[in-house]
C-alpha cells in the first residue's frame, strides 16, 4: 500500500462512510494520516438535510436549498424519505400526517407524484441524497473507493435491499450495509480501546434501535438488537404539529392543505429543538392567508405529548437485554446516538431504564458516519484491518409460511451473520407439481402478522404421491443482513429455477432499467467504467497474491509458485491494456490456480486460532476487569 | 457437522461460556469475510462458508437444548424409530403449568404469570442439572439406557423452554400494551 502512495497519492481511491439519515445525511472518511472526519459544506456544516425537491422545470434540488423550498412546494419536496424505504404503497406510514401526493395506493413500493409530471419512489429519492454526498466527497477526495452505508439495525430485509439499491443507483460501490448502533460503537471503541458490554440507544429522526454488544480486544460482537423502524423524532414533531394544526382552526380528521401541514411540522420541530435548552417557548407561526399563530409550549407539555413514544423504546430495550441474557446492571456503559437523544425526557428515561448516566462524548449526529468511515477504511484497506472486527446479528426472525398460516422459523432473530439454514418441505396433495413458498420476517406466530418478503413459485416437480417430494429450501443471509433464498427438489436432484417476487421493493429488472436511465447520458462511459473496475480489481488481486506467496512460501506445493508467477505475469500485462474482458478472464484464471494454496492458508489460520490460548490471552484476561467507567465518564474524556 | 470440532472444544455438555466466546472470536478473527475483502473470489467464498459454519456451531453450543441434541446426534441415530417419551407424571405437570399460564394470561394476572414463570424456571434448572449429570456419566460409557434417559431429559428441557418462551411473549405483550 505505502509503495502505491509514494507513486501517486491521488491515485489511491478513498473509501467513504455514509450515514443516510431520516433527517440529515453525512459523509465521512479516514485520511491517510489522522482520525476519521466528516466532510463539511461551505458553511462548515457536516449535515446535509435528507430533503429532495423536484422542480417543475425538471431540476432536482437536494439538501438545504430543498429544505428551504419545502414550505412553498410541500408536495414536491420529499422529507424523511427513509421512513418509506422498503414499504408498500398501502403502508400505514403513507396515511400519517404529511403533505405528499401518492401516485398509487397499492403495489410493492411507495410512489410520490411530484412536479413536472414525475413519479418517484423512495429508492430514487434516496439515490439523489446519496449522489449529492458522493459529489461532495469526490470534489474533496478525488476518486472514491467504495462506500459503507449505514442502516438502522432493526431494518428488515426489504428496507436493507432498498438502501443497497439506492446506493447502486447513485453509482456507489456499496462495500457493506453497516448497522447504525454498531457503527456508533466502532466510533466510540476505537478512540478508547475499552473492553466490556455496552448498550447503544439510537433514537433518530425516524427510527429507533437498541443494540447490546460486547467489546473484546477489537472484536465488536453484537449480542442482541431490537427496535422500531418507524419511531423517531418525526413522531414527536407530528404529536406537536397536531396541536398546531388544530390551533390553526382545522378539526381532527379534516382535509388539510399540504402547505399548512409542512408549516406545522417545521414549527413543531423548531419548538422541540428550542425546548432542549429552554423550559418554555413562545412560537410565532406564519399561517398563509391569516394572522400569525401564537403558541406557547412548555417543556412539560411537550413531555406529556411524547412520553408514550419514549416509553415504546423501553419495551425494545428490555427485550434486547433479555435476548442477550443480561440485566441492566451487567452493562459497562450506555451510548446515546441520534439527534432525538438530545431531548431531555429521552435522556432522563434512558438513565432511569439502564440505571446509569449515558455516554454522550461524541456528537450524536456525527458518530454513525464516523463509524461508517472507519469500517469502510477497514474493508477497503489491506493488511491493516486485523485490529478490528464487527460481528453482527440478524435483527428479525426469518421464516416460511407453513400450512395454516403459521410461521415456521428458519433463522431466529439475533442469529450471528453471515448465516445459512435449510429446511425440507414436502407436498400435501397427490401429483402436486408446484410449490408456492411465502418468505416472511418477524416475531409473530402467524404469517399475516409478519412482514412479507417474497413469494416463490417452484414448478415442474414430477407427479408423486403426497408427502414424497422433498423440497429443500435454503436461506443464506450475508454480512449486510440481506437474504437469498434457493430451493431444490431433492428426490429428482434437479435444482429448480426459483421465481422470486419481492413483496416490497423493486425487482432486478426495474433496478436495471433505472440504472440504465441514470447512465443514459453517459453511454460511452460504460465500457470505460468496466475497464477501470477490472483494473482496480486486478491490482488488488495481484497485491494480495504477491503478499500471500511471500509470507507463506512454505505452503506452496511443487510447481505451484511457477504456475502462480506465470498467471500473475499474464494478468499484469493485460491490466496495462484496454480489454476489460481479458483482464476479467485472467483474474479468474489466477484465482483458479491459487485456490488450493488459499485453502491451505485458510486451514492453517483456523488451526492457529484453535491452537488454544497463548500467554497473550491470559494477560489480557486480567485487563478485562478494568471496565469502562474510569476511562469514559461523561464529561471526563475530552 | 460436529460443532464441538468446529470450535475446537471437547465433546462435553458443560461448556464454559467464556471459553466458548473466546474460541468463537478467535476463529472469526481468522476467517471472517471482512478479513478477506482484498482476496480472490474463491478465497472469499471459502471464508464466507467457514464463517457461516462457525456461526452455526456457536449458535448450537450456546443453546442448552441444541447442544444436548448435537451431543446425542454424535452418539448415533435414535434407535429404530422408537421415540423417547417423557414420563406421564412429567407430562401431567407440564400440561397443568401450561393451562395455568394460559389462564393467567387470559385473566391478565401478571403476578400469577410471575409465580408460574418462577416455577418453570426452577423446573428448567433441575432438568438442566440432571441432563448435565447424565451426560457426564455418558462420557464414561454410552450405555443404551443412559442414552435413552438423556433423550427423554432433552425432551423435557424442550417443554420447559417452550413454556419459558411463552412467558417471555406474555411479558412482552403486557409491556407493549
Amino acid at each position: 500500500m505505502s509503495l502505491l502512495h509514494i507513486h501517486d497519492p491521488l491515485a489511491a481511491p478513498r473509501p467513504i462512510g455514509i450515514d443516510l439519515g431520516t433527517t440529515n445525511s453525512l459523509v465521512a472518511y479516514v485520511p491517510l494520516l489522522g482520525e476519521a472526519t466528516t466532510l463539511l459544506d461551505c458553511d462548515n456544516d457536516p449535515l446535509l438535510p435528507s430533503v429532495v425537491c423536484y422542480r417543475a422545470d425538471g431540476a432536482t434540488v437536494v439538501g438545504k436549498e430543498a429544505k428551504r423550498l419545502a414550505q412553498d412546494f410541500p408536495q414536491d419536496t420529499i422529507v424523511s424519505v427513509k421512513r418509506f424505504m422498503g414499504r408498500g404503497a398501502d403502508d400505514p406510514e403513507t396515511k400519517r400526517l404529511g403533505p405528499y401526493r401518492f401516485a398509487t395506493s397499492d403495489g410493492p413500493v411507495v410512489k410520490f407524484a411530484v412536479a413536472g409530471d414525475r413519479v418517484v419512489n423512495p429508492i430514487e429519492v434516496s439515490a439523489e441524497i446519496l449522489r449529492a454526498l458522493k459529489q461532495k466527497a469526490e470534489d474533496e477526495l478525488g476518486e472514491l473507493g467504495g462506500a459503507v452505508i449505514t442502516v438502522p439495525a432493526y431494518f428488515d430485509d426489504a428496507q436493507r435491499q432498498a438502501t443497497k439499491d439506492a446506493g447502486r443507483l447513485a453509482g456507489l460501490e456499496v462495500l457493506r450495509l453497516l448497522n447504525e448502533p454498531t457503527a456508533a460503537a466502532l466510533a466510540y471503541g476505537l478512540g478508547t480501546k475499552q473492553n466490556g458490554t455496552f448498550a447503544v440507544y439510537d433514537l433518530g429522526g425516524g427510527t429507533f434501535d437498541v443494540t447490546i454488544l460486547v467489546l473484546d480486544e477489537g472484536v465488536f460482537q453484537v449480542r442482541s438488537t431490537g427496535g422500531d423502524s418507524q419511531l423517531g423524532g418525526d413522531d414527536m414533531d407530528r404529536a406537536l404539529a397536531e396541536r398546531f394544526v388544530r390551533a390553526m382552526g382545522f378539526s381532527q380528521g379534516a382535509e388539510l392543505p399540504a402547505g399548512h401541514v409542512r408549516i406545522a411540522l417545521d414549527a413543531a420541530r423548531a419548538v422541540k429543538h428550542a425546548l432542549t435548552e429552554q423550559d418554555v417557548v413562545d412560537a410565532e407561526i406564519e399561517v398563509p392567508g391569516s394572522q400569525p399563530l401564537l403558541q406557547r409550549v412548555t417543556r412539560d407539555e411537550l413531555d406529556v405529548l411524547i412520553k408514550p413514544l419514549v416509553e415504546r423504546t423501553g419495551v425494545a430495550c428490555r427485550r434486547a437485554l433479555r435476548d442477550a441474557g443480561l440485566s441492566a446492571k451487567d452493562l459497562d456503559g450506555v451510548i446515546l446516538v441520534g439527534g432525538s437523544t438530545r431531548v431531555p425526557l429521552v435522556r432522563r428515561y434512558v438513565a432511569e431504564l439502564f440505571g446509569r448516566e449515558p455516554l454522550t462524548s461524541i456528537d450524536p449526529d456525527q458518530v454513525v458516519a464516523i463509524g461508517a468511515a472507519i469500517q469502510a477504511d477497514l474493508l477497503a484497506g489491506q493488511g491493516k484491518n486485523d485490529a478490528v472486527l464487527l460481528l453482527d446479528v440478524l435483527p428479525l426472525s426469518l421464516g416460511i409460511e407453513a400450512m395454516g398460516g403459521v410461521v415456521e422459523k428458519i433463522l431466529p432473530r439475533n442469529t450471528a451473520i453471515p448465516a445459512s439454514a435449510a429446511q425440507v418441505f414436502t407436498t400435501y396433495a397427490d401429483n402436486q407439481t408446484g410449490f408456492v413458498l411465502h418468505v416472511v420476517q418477524g416475531e409473530r406466530e402467524m404469517a399475516e402478522a409478519c412482514r412479507s418478503l417474497a413469494r416463490f413459485t417452484l414448478k415442474g416437480i414430477p407427479p408423486m404421491p403426497a408427502g414424497m417430494a422433498r423440497l429443500s429450501v435454503r436461506f443464506d443471509v450475508d454480512a449486510d443482513g440481506i437474504l437469498k433464498v434457493s430451493a431444490q427438489e431433492e428426490t429428482t436432484g434437479i435444482k429448480q429455477e426459483v421465481e422470486v417476487k419481492p413483496s416490497y421493493g423493486l425487482g432486478d429488472a426495474e433496478i436495471e432499467r433505472m440504472l440504465l436511465d441514470a447512465y443514459d447520458h453517459a453511454d460511452n462511459d460504460v465500457s470505460l467504467r468496466a475497464l477501470r473496475q477490472e483494473q482496480v480489481e486486478a491490482e488488488r488481486i495481484i497485491l494480495a497474491t504477491v503478499s500471500a506467496v511471500a509470507s507463506d512460501a512454505a505452503l506452496l506445493a511443487a510447481g505451484e509458485r511457477e504456475a502462480i508467477d506465470a498467471a500473475l505475469q499474464a494478468l499484469k500485462q493485460a491490466a496495462q491494456g484496454k480489454d476489460h474482458r481479458r483482464i476479467h478472464d485472467l483474474i479468474d484464471q489466477l484465482d483458479r490456480i491459487c485456490k488450493p494454496f488459499a485453502g491451505r492458508r485458510m486451514d492453517r489460520s483456523i488451526a492457529r486460532a484453535l491452537s488454544g490460548r497463548s500467554l497473550h490471552d491470559v494477560e489480557r484476561e486480567t485487563s478485562h476487569a478494568r471496565g469502562i467507567e474510569p476511562h469514559l465518564r461523561p464529561g471526563a474524556e475530552s | 457437522m460436529d460443532p464441538f470440532a468446529t470450535l475446537g472444544l471437547p465433546r462435553r455438555y458443560d461448556v464454559d461460556p467464556g471459553e466458548l466466546d473466546r474460541r468463537y472470536r478467535e476463529l472469526q478473527k481468522a476467517l471472517h469475510p471482512d478479513r478477506y475483502t482484498g482476496a480472490g473470489a474463491s478465497e472469499r467464498r471459502m471464508s464466507l462458508s467457514k464463517a457461516v459454519e462457525v456461526n452455526e456451531a456457536y449458535r448450537v453450543l450456546r443453546d442448552d437444548v441444541k447442544r444436548a441434541e448435537a451431543l446425542l446426534a454424535l452418539l448415533g441415530p435414535a434407535p429404530g424409530g422408537e421415540r423417547e417419551t417423557v414420563s406421564s407424571e412429567f407430562l401431567m405437570e407440564a400440561m397443568e403449568l401450561r393451562e395455568a399460564l394460559a389462564d393467567a394470561k387470559h385473566a391478565r394476572d401478571l403476578s400469577q404469570v410471575q409465580r408460574l414463570a418462577a416455577r418453570a424456571e426452577a423446573l428448567w434448572a433441575e432438568t438442566r442439572r440432571q441432563l448435565a449429570a447424565v451426560f457426564s456419566s455418558l462420557a464414561q460409557s454410552a450405555a443404551p439406557a443412559e442414552v435413552a434417559c438423556a433423550r427423554a431429559l432433552v425432551n423435557q428441557l424442550k417443554y420447559h423452554q417452550r413454556l419459558l418462551d411463552e412467558v417471555s411473549l406474555i411479558r412482552e405483550e403486557a409491556e407493549a400494551s
